[in-house]
């Protein structure tokens, strides 16, 4: 991938406002997600985070403004449409949203049996190499309501990055789950990303898991938002930012500056 | 009073919208219907669920609605000397009116209110969008099949209803207070006529299926993104189904006897 095929936005969202009742979520909200790069949106609660996700995957329609995917505006196209577009993507759900009457194994091979021709053999080992790659063995025959918080939200990442999608939606990834796994699901991101080329937006407040991923971190503020690279925020004077980073997330954006500047140097 | 008058438009206009929302909801399952594959595996567990589970309920309901027309109506053709027109009005009551309802008022509380609960608690726990972020329509998935499984399972737990009512009523008129056996189903053979009841009984059912299906699935399906409106849902499919199930009671028996 050249740097300006990197740059050009593979979400691009321009002007949008949204306001549930008299609470004013996003005014006038611009900003860009650049294909094949991990962005991490962050900010404190409310701030339209897992919103702004939604609106990516056509959940949520804004009030004014666009939404463009690929090249698709999101909130022009009818159902049929968006199913195009959605089948480029993937999404994990803070809460998983697995169908909790069906087997861990059956939601993750949903996808591919409702839009594959492939055979169950082959979806079967395509699930058990996703379901091992975040971690879960033997887990075929569990329902979710069977599973504990973390092992439901890797099941659902399984379920996501299943069918390999371009662009992958990641509500809270690493919420819940135990210092392995969170190192396990950063790896299997970091190298979906590296190596697939796929663009990953995600949503999160474990600060350095995401300052350690993140491409380009926005955050989220006022109903608009700030964005840079880790190492631009590490030398920002903005306090609003120092504020919502804390010592050890401006600690750790120290050292990434420190060592941007030494590669550079 | 203008601020009464304005509240009163607005609902007015909501309820209004609402509806158009029903119809368009209920196109959309029309389509799902056509539109390949037909879930059989989701629409057999839904019969399962919304009829199988049912008959229990059915059966215990129609032999004892049988035993109290038998005993109320052998009394009153007895004050007149007509006891033997038992069967006759009984089939007639059960086969063209009450099979039906009753069996739509009961379905409409087991599982039409099973129903809103489920889609409901799907759609406060996203599974819906997480369908819908999988490219699958939850209209084609969820409720397509379980608005079908309710239409098709109304016809036939109507006739089970209608059947054990009959033989309640027997068991009660014949074999309780002696009347004669054959004079009861002699009356019940000459006065039923399939076109007039048996095919009225069962369009009647299978109208009250479609509608429970659709107001069941509507409710759930739109029903506010939180517990307390899952309840609501669930209560409003209960009152909304009843009252569309006794007033289409009325109209198609008004256009049947046309």
């Amino acid at each position: 991938m050249t740097e300006a095929e990197a740059e050009f936005g593979h979400v691009e969202v321009r002007g949008v406002a949204l306001a549930f009742g008299h609470r004013r979520v996003f005014d006038g909200l611009d900003c860009d997600f650049a294909r094949g790069r991990i962005s991490v949106l962050m900010g404190g609660s409310g701030t339209g985070k897992s919103t702004l996700l939604r609106m990516i995957g056509g959940l949520q329609k804004p009030d004014a403004g666009s939404v463009r995917v690929a090249g698709d505006v999101i909130e022009t196209l009818d159902e049929a449409g968006l199913a195009k577009v959605r089948n480029r993507l993937g999404m994990l759900f803070q809460n998983g949203a697995l169908l909790d009457s069906m087997s861990v194994f059956d939601n993750v091979a949903l996808p591919l049996r409702e839009h594959t021709d492939q055979a169950e053999s082959e979806i079967a080992d395509r699930v058990h190499d996703r379901l091992a790659a975040v971690g879960l063995l033997d887990v075929d025959d569990l329902l979710p309501g069977e599973l504990s918080g973390g092992m439901l939200r890797r099941a659902a990442l399984a379920r996501a990055i299943v069918t390999e999608p371009e662009i992958l939606l990641c509500d809270e990834p690493f919420s819940g789950l135990d210092p392995p796994n969170v190192s396990r699901i950063e790896a299997l991101l970091t190298h979906l990303n590296r190596d697939r080329g796929l663009t990953l937006i995600v949503t999160s407040h474990h600060m350095a898991t995401s300052l350690r991923m993140a491409h380009r971190i926005l955050l989220l503020r006022n109903g608009g938002c700030v964005e840079g690279s880790p190492a631009e925020l590490a030398s920002s004077r903005d306090s609003a930012i120092r504020e919502f980073l804390g010592k050890d997330g401006a600690e750790h954006l120290s050292r990434l500056g420190r060592e941007a500047q030494g590669a550079k140097g | 009073m203008m601020n009464w008058i304005r509240k009163l438009g607005a609902n007015s206009l909501g309820q209004v919208e609402e509806i158009g929302e029903v119809v368009r909801f209920g196109g959309r399952i029309l389509l799902a219907t056509t539109r390949p594959p037909f879930r059989w595996r989701s629409f057999m567990a839904a019969v399962f669920d919304s009829g199988v589970l049912s008959v229990a309920l059915i059966c215990a309901s129609g032999l004892t609605v049988g035993f109290v027309l038998g005993l109320q109506l052998y009394n009153t053709l007895a004050r007149f000397g007509a006891e033997d027109s038992l069967g006759t009005a009984v089939g007639l009551s059960l086969i063209r009116e009450l099979g039906p309802v009753l069996t739509g008022l009961l379905v409409t509380g087991r599982a039409g209110s099973a129903i809103t609960a489920e889609i409901g608690a799907m759609r406060i726990s996203q599974q819906l969008d997480g369908l819908r972020m999988m490219a699958i329509d939850p209209i084609h998935f969820i409720v397509m099949p379980r608005a079908t499984a309710l239409a098709f399972v109304m016809p036939l737990l109507s006739a089970i209803f209608v059947a054990l009512g009959i033989s309640g009523a027997y068991l009660i008129g014949v074999e309780l207070l002696g009347l004669d056996g054959g004079s009861y189903l002699a009356g019940l053979e000459s006065a039923v006529e399939f076109r007039a009841d048996v095919l009225q009984s069962l369009v009647k059912s299978l109208i009250f299926g479609l509608l429970l299906g659709l107001i069941a699935t509507w409710r759930g399906y739109s029903c506010e993104p939180h517990s307390a409106g899952v309840s609501r849902a669930t209560t409003s499919t209960v009152v909304t189904a009843s009252i569309c199930i006794l007033l289409a009671d009325y109209l198609l028996t008004a256009l049947w006897s046309i």
